[in-house]
């Protein structure tokens, strides 16, 4: 049999969920050896297509050959066997197990019908002093940093000795460092002869790691390049199907005067000794890698959590905020960064969920409930910001998710006292066509005179649409910068400031 | 700023009977009929007189329904409430044997009930972390402890002032007993709280997805322990009309009612995850099953048979919501090729 | 630094806190009542908490998969009512044969609750809920108004009679048999995974269902075996036998650590929370507490453990946020 020059070739692979394809004549085709960048918005398919690839669904049409041979999983264990081992977006660990027990779950090294505890625990060793881990193999893995689990599940796929291991947005919840640190075991792969797919958002991972790249939108395949000869605008093109320079329509609003500002917050463990201030009318950004301290320094302006010093003014006023009910009596209104867990309740109706922060102040005598009111008020916000959706009674889960975005959004709106918006990723997860229409309701918003943060990891939209922007690393304030200043450049120097400095926290130990 | 695309969205929502048929509550009314003529077929002494004359002795349990579902509204659990019973009864008796009057015995057993409510919401509420499942675990064998070390030895207390009692087992012009009014009241106040007020919305908001409820100014902990309170309040309510009736209390008193609460609940739709059903099917259904229990011992059916049908009926109720959602699902695949 | 280390021991691992409780506690004993630890104390300890460490193994794999199960006294009452019913009419009189009677019916019962949680998508404490109501009943139509008297099983509770080593016998061969399947089993793995992550676990290949309904037939399995030593040890079936148990099986394992999240707990530690729960009831009048303290002190102390837990976790979680630095 001719050797194949792919070690992994799919071909028009379809895949169905209740509802909707979520993947459409796809292909794919990996070298002997390769890192191939997968990339794509969110929702392209990626997911799914790598789920179709290790055999957790089983797609309706397609063909994949491994080796040149036509294989068929029945599930994620023949995937395993045929040596494809795969490390998910949110690390897929088992939280109250051990190192040892995590990495070798599944595939135990058994003797005489008993597991070999001791050589476990050896073999766990050699891949942690391979991949130059700090931790131990008797470490409870629910105690670990993500980092720290995200390098445990890639000693899983080690131990299985896949030959193709598939990285899905590894570098999505790590610091630059860990980054590097990911990097060089993913080079360390390669040369080993480990072929690899490596999802991410990141052009700074593709140009870092990959040779080839390929381009999934709207469950389908666009195309796949050599990564050395296709530019930034092309990629950005092919992914999201259009020129994006006419995406964010910032307005020109005159800025008024400070309305809010913070001074000297810290909360151990997540931030120390943040400063910063909001104008009337303007949108400022914040902005920083994953986990510098940005969405918790806002949780606590907003009541969610305690800080455990600083002050908060609004209007010049110094402001007490104990639980989310102060923030919002004040007018302090947060979106917050996830949807469907913190932003929405999914299962109920979308009008109910606009007037679940205001049913008090709409209720008869404040305590019975007045659906009538409760009714108009969500109607009149849910088709302001054009809300696609038949009935207010449509359960929120039914929606896309830049339509539940804008749900969301219509919720702030109808807090009629609303001062300060503070939105975190609102962008997140959603589509293109909500895209634009998220940052049109932004503008308007900025025209009426809030003030408005914006907390984002997008560089683009950071770039587009803040009048000024405050740059986190590793839960300091290192920077501002105003909309004249902002380059991606610059950013990326201040959020990663001080960085040599992150590997030591887990030594000390 | 109005909708750009001029898209309008209805805000009017008519329900249609077939669809108010097919909601829990619906079938529940349907069944709630059925059961009656079945029980009508099984027994000649089901009549109205002979029902209301047989209900009370069921009905002291009933008070902790209410509570319960707003319990299991929130996505908790309290499985301490028949201890507390045990605990309530146990007092009031004492109460009452030391020569109180009527008022300060109510009094004492309601506010001992609420005091048991209040330590439950206190170890909740401090510690969110602890599923509540353990808590009233504890709980629920500490409450029977101090119940059975101030009965002694003996294990039982009974009342030496019967005639004190007696108003709350009597009957309103020969007619309704007192306890059918009091429960009747106290339904229609859960009810009217649960599913028309900022407070009832808050409990469901809780359950759906608890944070989602707290970002949006839910105060969560406070709604939990309010939960808690009432929960034991009514079960010194049971406690207080149950010894009425049966002239005292003992070790055993109120034991297992906490399962036969939340059997009601559930088969009345109220999901023990949280966030569904209403009081109304709640109440159809404790009200279908003390109506089965009533008929089938009329009929003199062996009375644990009882039992094997509200464990089959509890387990039939559950399935049927997993069953139609695999049936939707299946639907929406085919649809989808 | 010696303490530091003993402290960090005592609360890093349930175990060995559990075994200083019980070391302090037996002291405490010993110094009140000196006659307390005799070999015939001992025995009865074990002997009179059998069925709870029994099915508190079968209770640890429930809760290792986030489960309950709060039927397994009712299975027992219709497995152990069943076999009463049997030998008191001379229709089986073999004790062997009677003890695999008894585990059939729990297996089957076991089977049924686990179906209906795996496949039927049924919450378990609901579900276990409605079986707890109709085995229970089960028990009483069976036993059509009649029990089981000493009489009626003599034959049968010598296996369990006082003195015998029969009931010892079988709650060692349990443990171990459990000791050495979660810990060295592949099967054992599949169940901490089930629990601890459902999701990884299914991605990883393992069938989550078919783990489920395995270990709702354990539970039932060991409750039916329970039903059986019940008869023989206290010689007698009655249909409401062992009522309410089911609450101190759960006790037991709470107390030795298992999580109801699912994912944490060992038969170590079960076993140590089973056999403080057990020291208690037998100790208290023995050091002049009336017997009648003996719930209110188990309630008190299921309470400390559980939340000295919260407590303590919380502690070094904010340690580790102090420790980042910034």
């Amino acid at each position: 049999m001719p050797e194949s020059e792919y070690i992994l070739e799919l071909k028009g692979i379809t895949k169905i969920f209740p509802g909707v394809k979520a993947l459409n004549q796809v292909h794919f085709q990996l070298k002997r050896g390769e890192v191939h960048a997968l990339m794509g918005e969110n929702g392209a398919g990626k997911s799914t297509f790598i789920k179709v690839i290790t055999g957790v669904h089983a797609a309706e049409e397609g063909q994949m050959l491994l080796e040149g041979k036509e294989v068929h999983f029945r599930g994620p264990k023949d995937a395993l066997d045929a040596g494809i081992a795969a490390v998910y977006q949110h690390p897929t660990t088992y939280p109250t197990l051990s190192v040892t027990e995590n990495i070798f779950m599944g595939h135990e090294i058994i003797r005489n019908g008993m597991i070999q505890w001791n050589e476990m625990h050896g073999k766990a060793q050699e891949l942690l002093d391979r991949l130059h881990a700090n931790f131990k193999p008797s470490d409870e893995i629910g105690a670990l940093s993500v980092a720290q689990q995200q390098m445990t599940e890639i000693a899983k796929a080690l131990s299985t000795n896949a030959k193709i291991i598939i990285l899905d947005e590894p570098t999505a919840s790590l610091t630059s460092n860990e980054s590097e640190e990911l990097y060089r075991i993913v080079d360390e792969l390669r040369d080993g002869g480990v072929s690899v797919i490596f999802i991410s958002h990141r052009f700074e991972d593709m140009y870092r790691l990959a040779s080839r790249v390929t381009v999934f939108r709207d469950s389908q395949y666009i195309g796949t390049y050599d990564v050395n000869s296709i530019t930034n605008a092309d990629l950005v093109k092919a992914m999201v199907g259009r020129e994006i320079s006419d995406m964010y329509p910032k307005p020109e609003v005159k800025i008024g005067e400070e309305i809010f500002r913070i001074e000297g917050m810290s909360r151990t463990g997540f931030y120390k000794d943040v400063s910063l201030s909001v104008n009337a009318g303007e949108i400022v950004g914040m902005t920083g890698l994953v986990g510098a301290g940005r969405t918790e320094v806002m949780e606590s302006v907003c009541g969610i959590t305690k800080a455990d010093s600083g002050r908060v003014f609004l209007n010049g006023k110094q402001l007490k905020i104990s639980k989310p009910e102060d923030a919002m009596r004040e007018g302090i209104i947060l979106l917050p960064e996830n949807r469907s867990t913190q932003g929405l309740i999914l299962s109920w109706g979308l009008g109910k969920n606009v007037t679940l922060p205001i049913q008090k102040k709409l209720a008869k005598s404040g305590i019975f409930n007045d659906a009538k009111k409760e009714n108009e008020i969500s109607k009149k916000f849910l088709e302001q910001v054009d809300t696609k959706a038949v009935t207010i009674f449509d359960p929120a889960s039914s929606l896309s998710g830049g339509n539940q975005q804008k749900v969301v959004v219509a919720k702030a709106l109808a807090q009629d006292n609303m001062k300060l918006v503070i939105m975190d990723e609102p962008t997140k997860g959603v589509d293109v066509g909500a895209k634009a229409e998220i940052y049109a309701i932004m503008g308007d918003l900025a025209k009426q005179g809030f003030g408005i943060i914006m907390i984002s990891s997008e560089m683009p939209e950071i770039l587009g649409m803040c009048d000024r922007v405050y740059v986190m690393c590793n839960g300091r304030m290192t920077g501002c910068l105003s909309r004249e200043e902002a380059t991606q450049e610059r950013i990326l120097n201040l959020s990663m400031e001080n960085s040599e400095r992150d590997g030591k926290e887990e030594v000390q130990k | 700023m109005a909708g750009k695309s001029g898209r309008t969205i209805k805000a009017e929502q008519k329900l249609t009977a077939k669809q108010l048929l097919f909601t829990w509550e619906g079938a529940l009314v349907v069944l709630f009929i059925a059961v009656n003529i079945f029980n009508m077929s099984i027994s000649q002494s089901y009549t109205l007189s002979n029902v209301l004359r047989e209900m009370p002795k069921y009905l002291a349990e009933i008070f902790m329904l209410f509570p319960m579902a707003y319990i299991l509204v929130l996505g908790d659990i309290d499985i301490s409430v028949g201890s507390i019973v045990c605990l309530t009864g146990t007092v009031t008796c004492y109460i009452s044997n030391a020569g109180a009057p009527f008022p300060v015995v109510i009094l004492g057993c309601l506010l001992t009930g609420l005091l048991c409510g209040m330590l439950n919401g206190f170890i909740t509420t401090s510690f969110p972390e602890l599923p509540s499942m353990i808590t009233t675990l504890g709980t629920q064998i500490i409450f029977r402890g101090i119940a059975e070390i101030s009965l002694g030895g003996g294990g039982s207390v009974s009342y030496i002032n019967t005639k004190q009692i007696m108003p709350l087992s009597t009957k309103l012009g020969k007619l309704v007993p007192v306890i059918i009014l009091v429960v009747i009241i106290v339904a229609v106040i859960y009810t009217v709280v649960l599913q028309c007020t900022t407070f009832g919305r808050s409990l469901y908001a809780i359950g759906s997805n608890k944070v989602s409820a707290y970002y949006a100014g839910v105060d969560v902990q406070r709604c939990r322990f309010i939960a808690y309170s009432l929960m034991g309040l009514m079960a010194g309510m049971c406690g207080l009309f149950l010894t009425a009736y049966t002239y005292g209390a003992n070790t055993t008193t109120g034991q297992g009612f906490e399962m036969e609460v939340i059997a009601m609940c559930v088969f009345g739709g109220i999901a023990s995850t949280g966030g569904k059903g209403t009081l109304i099917g709640g109440i159809t259904a404790g009200l279908i099953i003390t109506l089965l229990r009533i008929a089938l011992g009329q009929a003199n059916v062996n009375s644990q048979m009882i039992l094997v049908v509200v464990g089959a009926l509890l387990i039939i109720a559950v399935l049927i919501p997993g069953i139609k959602g695999r049936i939707d699902e299946m639907k929406k695949l085919r649809s989808a090729a | 630094m010696k303490d530091k280390s003993f402290i960090k021991m005592i609360t890093g691992s349930r175990e060995a806190l559990l075994f200083f409780i019980l070391i302090v506690m037996g002291i405490l004993i010993t110094i009140l009542n000196p006659t307390f630890f005799s070999p015939v104390n001992i025995g009865q300890i074990f002997r009179n908490n059998a069925l709870t460490m029994i099915m508190a193994l079968g209770m640890l794999c429930v809760m290792l998969t986030a489960g309950i199960d709060i039927s397994i006294t009712s299975t027992l009452a219709f497995a152990g009512m069943t076999i009463g019913m049997l030998t008191k009419y001379n229709i089986v009189n073999s004790t062997l044969l009677l003890f695999l009677i008894a585990m059939v019916i729990g297996l089957l019962c076991g089977v049924l609750n686990g179906l209906i949680i795996a496949k039927g998508k049924v919450a378990p404490i609901i579900c276990t809920m409605g079986f707890m109501y109709i085995w229970r009943g089960m028990a009483y139509v069976v036993g059509n108004s009649q029990f089981a008297s000493g009489e009626d099983v003599r034959e049968f509770a010598e296996f369990g009679k006082d003195g015998t080593i029969g009931p010892y016998i079988i709650l060692i061969v349990c443990y171990a048999v459990f000791f050495v399947m979660l810990k060295w089993t592949k099967f054992g793995r599949k169940i901490y995974a089930v629990g601890s992550n459902p999701e990884a676990a299914m991605i990883s290949g393992i069938n989550v269902d078919n783990t489920l309904v395995s270990v709702y037939t354990i539970m039932g399995l060991l409750a039916g075996l329970a039903g059986a030593l019940s008869v023989s040890i206290y010689a007698s079936a009655q249909p409401n036998m062992q009522y309410g148990r089911e609450m101190d099986v759960i006790a037991a394992c709470v107390i030795g650590g298992v999580s109801m999240s699912g994912g944490r707990g060992s038969v170590a530690g079960t076993f140590l929370g089973a056999l403080i729960i057990s020291i208690i009831a037998k100790a208290l009048p023995l050091v002049n507490v009336p017997s009648i303290a003996q719930n209110t002190v188990k309630g008190v102390i299921i309470l400390v453990v559980v939340i000295f837990n919260v407590i303590t976790r919380r502690m070094v979680d904010k340690q580790n946020l102090e420790r980042r630095e910034m």
